[in-house]
């Protein structure tokens, strides 16, 4: 039957039908269209912008570390790598570039050449680029003292070495393939195709360590054409103080110790727990912190890639970001050849308040090999047995500023690197104790409960506390003073006044004072004057512990919370005043809160910072109120630690040696010329891990019990004169503070003289 | 329909049966919306390949000339002139690809290009039987199947598939997959044209695309791994970027560099010459065009051709010969897919072939073998007999399947 339905006849129907399939094309194709040119468009655009530029980055160096008087401690000393990439090597790369030349010029042309055509413009480029090479290879030779057979045999070594390399990487891929291709999970038949090996495509070093003027030379040629040549930055960092060789005297040393012959040592490590270490390694938190790349594809000159340096621990590590400095660039636009450079900005300098010849005088003073920290007879040591070393730190600080002259670690990590994995960890050698080694203070805080007892009004500076042996009257058995033991006959003070009861440490006046406080009020003095804070002179830095966060490098040390102690029951609230009191409980601090706090002492309560960088380049920290403190308390103080030097009832006066008939004594601090006023302190420690049966593991329950940490701290200056430093000593596990730690200080005061910073040195 | 509306007298046959074969020319036709697409996109190509190559754009515009003398040559006599030559051109075309395999043929004339025989040196310009090829092929088809209604029957449709397969076959082997490939969508559109059954089509078609993957195994290394790397990029796979995929990723790069609005002339040449993009005024020139004028340039490019294809499809619709309908379907197809497979292998939709942008791309022979459809469509157009030569193409049952 005819049809008449349709508008259109068939023949029309069928031609829209094809225009409508046309239609489906165009727009599957305006689509692509669309997602590359709108929706990727600014990335093709960088990616093709790219191309158009060449971009050479050029080293920075890291600022250098010096003392306080200008002594470089650390600093870079620039050196180049001269790197050849593998296809220069083999000499492939001549090919390479000849053919992609001769495309180059031909143009449109290539395409409609035969191969021997080819085969003669490629012919016509070859020699520019032969003599590119030989030019390579003769500043190689010249500069590498390389004659000819010897740079083709190093040639040949690397190209042989990363071939075998190559035939065994390729090998497990193939196998890869195979399996992958045998287990059905390879779409598509895709043929095996051996990835070219990172060693085929990156330089090889072939000049190692060039200096400047080499390296500009190939720099120079490098410019000609990419990827003749590398010149990569191996920059290293110097430090020309971390070796050095002292001469001791050994005159005043502790009786038999004594000799006219001074001693020579060479001290390893000198300040570098507070230098720190710098790592060629990037890692991905550096790149995270500040990207060289950022997300949006920006370059950030400042930022990380790769090749990189990084402070990895002291203060290289703390002022990173200062230290750092920013590379420069050029960048070459290839079309006209113009270039834009971009001049390096070097990192800033830091100067320390250290003065690294003393700090390697007290370091030896502190070594082993001198003697004073391996366990003595006379140290009467009741656990360690004599040649038992002993690790500790000193801290040497300028009263009037701060600044901090010495701060020694022992074991530094240079001659913790010769010891066992054990004896590292029994050592703690990664500590840098100074200002993240805590103690409890001992005896050496009873100064500062003094003095919070008299300026809080509870006590009364001229009072006299009867010393019976024992706080409580009816028990003996405990709250003792140190004197009042078998070793001493049971011994007591008798009545004292303030000084006196510095001079002779006695435990129940300070007792007293803390029974008078509290424990609340005693806390909350501590703290004004310092205690518990952390005084942040650089070295602090943020760390993750366990996915936490937490600050390496210096330490707070710990005081109890006021109100927690203050919601204690009447009975423990008042122990811990009497513990705290005496310095023991769970107080603790840093060598170097220590000093800062004798510091402030001196300075009769004047406000002190403690100094380690004199031009550091952080916002300044808020400063301490000051601290009151009524002269006669002040003069008081000072007397009571002179007298506890220089009177024999003082507990820093001397030494005895054997017993009985042999019997003999000599004084602490014999040094002339100088006044010093000190404190001694022998705190209750915890116990010592160790590894008790030499098996070479710590084992569960391998603890050394009843050892005391040797603390000493000393004001000292001119002869009558105001004192100019404090010289604060732990000797952990030492015993007595004032025959373990005093000859050491007595030592470190000689050393200051030695260095000029006192009267009466040896030069 | 009833191509004859009765009544009729016998003075009207007279009238009609005069007027059917008097020399009438309409010059007011669709024909010219092709022949000024087809100009624009010949100009917008020369201002592309100046781009970077300004000497090709000169030669471009000396092979415009050449062309639209040749297109005016094929204008000029009527179209059933030209049909009756058809057996003799085809004869001659198959000659020269037989010629283009001859091993014994020395150098000067057929030179081969990256292992490919597929050009004839004629001193003035290289030449390509096969872009020849493809107008013959349309023709020997549309003679074929002008009278017929066999196509309607599976079995009809094994003679136009033979006749398909002929040049296709030649030209596979030069090689040159990629103008092998155009014959196919020009065979079915011209049959869709024709009426045949749709349901027969897509069976063919079904059964073509079931066997493309045993056919896989016979394509030259070039052409699988090109497939390959088609593939790999459309899934996100860069690893062929520094190889065979190359070409096409530095074309994308390019593409969607020029953005919407495009880079401008300087800083396109700039960025085509040290993005060091392969064959950028021949076979890539859409990346130049992209490049350069961006999205815009390419929906202006994309416009042209749809105009191009819209006026054939009128010459079409409105000529009222079967002959010089099939003609126009195949030959409009042939430049559209030519179209589509160059600016789709550009945009990574699929495998690169060496294949011309009709019209754009540098090429004499190409632009001379399309400025040849361009006047054979005009040809159509301005020939239109007043009274269907035969009920065309409408069949009972109609395309439903």
């Amino acid at each position: 039957m005819p049809r008449r339905a349709s508008l259109f006849s068939m023949f029309h129907r069928r031609l829209l039908l094809l225009c409508g399939a046309g239609a489906v094309v165009f727009g599957g194709l305006t689509a692509q269209l669309l997602r590359l040119s709108v929706l990727e468009g600014a990335e093709h655009r960088a990616e093709a912008e790219s191309q158009l530029r060449r971009t050479i980055y050029l080293p920075t160096w890291r600022g250098r570390i010096l003392d306080r008087h200008g002594r470089v401690l650390a600093a870079d000393v620039p050196s180049y790598d001269i790197c050849v990439p593998y296809p220069v090597i083999t000499g492939a790369w001549i090919d390479e570039q000849a053919l992609r030349e001769a495309k180059e010029r031909t143009g449109g042309d290539w395409n409609e050449m035969d191969d021997e055509d080819r085969a003669v413009a490629i012919a016509a480029e070859r020699p520019a680029f032969e003599t590119l090479t030989g030019t390579l290879w003769r500043l190689i030779r010249t500069y590498g003292d390389f004659d000819d057979a010897a740079l083709l045999e190093r040639r040949d070594a690397i190209r042989s070495e990363v071939q075998r390399l190559a035939a065994h990487v390729h090998d497990a891929q193939r196998r890869a393939w195979q399996e992958k291709r045998s287990d059905g999970s390879l779409v598509g038949a895709r043929a095996f195709r051996p990835e070219p090996i990172r060693e085929q495509v990156i330089a090889h070093v072939l000049l190692p360590r060039v200096d400047d003027e080499v390296a500009f030379a190939f720099q120079r040629l490098a410019l000609l054409r990419e990827g003749l040549v590398e010149v990569r930055d191996s920059t290293e960092r110097d430090r020309p103080h971390m070796v050095q060789t002292v001469v001791l005297p050994r005159a005043g040393l502790p009786g038999p110790m004594a000799s006219d012959q001074p001693l020579r040592l060479t001290v390893e490590g000198v300040a570098d727990h507070l230098l720190g270490t710098v790592r060629r390694e990037v890692w991905k938190e550096d790149i995270d912190r500040r990207p060289f790349t950022k997300k949006d594809g920006r370059i950030d000159l400042g930022g990380y890639r790769d090749v990189d340096r990084v402070g990895s621990s002291g203060l290289e590590a703390a002022f990173e970001a200062h230290l750092r400095g920013t590379r420069g660039m050029i960048v070459e636009h290839r079309a006209t050849g113009a270039r834009r450079r971009v001049a390096p900005v070097p990192g800033g300098d830091l100067q320390l308040s250290i003065d690294i010849a003393l700090q390697a005088r007290v370091q030896a003073i502190l070594s082993h090999e001198y003697g004073l920290t391996v366990v003595q007879p006379w140290h009467r040591n009741q656990v360690l047995s004599t040649g038992w070393p002993l690790n500790g730190a000193a801290v040497v600080m300028e009263i009037a500023t701060g600044e901090i002259l010495a701060a020694v670690s022992m074991p530094t990590l240079a001659t913790a690197q010769h010891a066992t994995e054990l004896r590292r960890a029994i050592d703690g050698a990664d500590v840098n104790r100074p200002f993240a080694g805590i103690y409890p203070p001992g005896s050496i805080l009873k100064p500062l409960t003094l003095w919070a007892g008299v300026e809080s009004g509870a006590h009364d500076l001229d009072a006299i506390v009867e010393c019976r042996g024992h706080f409580h009257p009816n028990q003996a058995d405990r709250l003792r003073c140190w004197i009042y033991r078998d070793d001493f006959a049971y011994a007591t003070h008798g009545p004292l006044g303030a000084e006196e009861a510095i001079a002779r440490s006695c435990n129940i006046y300070f007792y007293t004072v803390g029974d008078e406080l509290g424990a609340p009020r005693l806390l909350s003095w501590l703290r004004r004057f310092g205690l518990g804070a952390r005084p942040d002179v650089g070295l602090a830095r943020a760390i993750v512990v366990d996915g936490e966060p937490a600050i390496a490098g210096e330490s707070a040390g710990t005081v109890d919370d006021e109100a927690r102690v203050a919601a204690l029951p009447a009975v423990e609230q008042r122990n811990a005043a009497l513990l705290h009191a005496i310095g023991q409980g769970s107080l603790t601090w840093t060598p170097v809160q220590a000093a800062t706090t004798y510091a402030l002492l001196a300075r009769g309560g004047a406000p002190v910072q403690p100094v380690l960088v004199v031009n550091d380049p952080r916002p300044p920290r808020p400063r301490p109120d000051p601290v009151p403190m009524r002269a006669t308390l002040h003069r008081t103080i000072l007397e009571g630690l002179r007298r506890s030097v220089e009177e024999r009832i003082g507990t820093g006066h001397h030494i005895t040696f054997g017993e009985g008939a042999a019997r003999s004594e000599a004084p602490i601090l014999e040094v002339r010329g100088v006044t010093v006023s000190a404190k001694t302190g022998t705190a209750q420690a915890p116990a010592m891990m160790a590894d008790l049966d030499g098996d070479g593991a710590h084992e569960k329950g391998e603890y050394v019990t009843g050892v005391d940490h040797a603390w000493f701290v000393g004001l000292v200056g001119p002869r009558g004169a105001a004192p100019l430093y404090v010289v604060a000593v732990v000797i952990e596990y030492g015993g007595s503070g004032g025959r373990v730690s005093g000859p050491v200080a007595n030592e470190i005061i000689r050393a200051l003289q030695d260095e000029g910073y006192l009267p009466g040195g040896a030069t | 329909m009833s191509g004859f509306a009765a009544p009729y007298t016998a003075s009207d046959l007279h009238e009609r049966s005069r007027a059917l074969h008097r020399p009438r020319v309409l010059l007011a036709n669709p024909g010219w919306v092709c022949v000024g697409a087809a100009l624009l996109l010949s100009l917008l190509g020369a201002l592309a390949i100046a781009t970077t190559e300004p000497g090709y754009a000169q030669r471009h515009l000396v092979h415009l000339a050449v062309a639209l003398l040749g297109a005016a040559c094929v204008t000029v006599p009527h179209f059933r002139r030209l049909r009756d030559l058809s057996w003799p051109f085809t004869i001659l075309v198959l000659g020269l690809l037989l010629f283009l395999l001859v091993p014994s043929v020395p150098e000067v004339l057929v030179r081969p290009r990256n292992g490919a025989r597929r050009w004839i040196n004629l001193v003035v310009i290289d030449f390509q039987p096969s872009e020849l090829a493809k107008i013959a092929y349309v023709v020997v088809l549309a003679g074929y199947l002008r009278y017929r209604s066999s196509y309607r029957r599976l079995r009809g449709l094994l003679v136009p598939l033979a006749l398909t397969f002929v040049p296709v076959g030649l030209i596979l082997v030069e090689p040159d997959l990629g103008t092998a490939m155009l014959f196919l969508p020009a065979l079915f559109a011209i049959l869709v044209a024709a009426g045949a059954r749709l349901k027969h089509l897509v069976l063919v078609a079904a059964i073509g695309v079931a066997a493309a993957p045993t056919m896989y195994p016979l394509l030259r290394a070039h052409q699988k791994a090109r497939i390959r790397a088609m593939a790999a990029q459309l899934v996100g796979d860069d690893s062929y970027r520094r190889d065979i995929g190359f070409q096409g990723a530095q074309a994308r790069t390019l593409i969607g560099a020029g953005g919407l609005l495009g880079t401008g002339r300087e800083h396109a040449a700039e960025l085509i010459r040290f993005n060091h993009l392969p064959e950028e005024h021949n076979d890539m020139i859409f990346a130049v065009v992209c490049c350069r004028w961006g999205f815009a340039g390419a929906a202006l490019l994309w416009a042209l051709f749809a105009a191009f294809g819209a006026g054939a499809m009128l010459v079409a619709a409105q000529a009222k010969d079967p002959f010089a309908r099939l003609v126009a379907v195949g030959l409009v197809t042939m430049i559209v897919a030519q179209m589509v497979v160059n600016t789709g292998m550009t945009l990574g939709l699929l495998p690169i072939t060496g294949m011309t942008l009709p019209f754009v791309s540098a090429g004499g022979s190409s632009l001379v073998a399309t400025w040849l459809m361009v006047g054979l469509l005009l040809n159509l157009g301005l020939r239109r007999p007043p009274y269907m030569t035969r009920e065309s193409f409408d069949f009972d049952g109609g395309d439903e399947a």
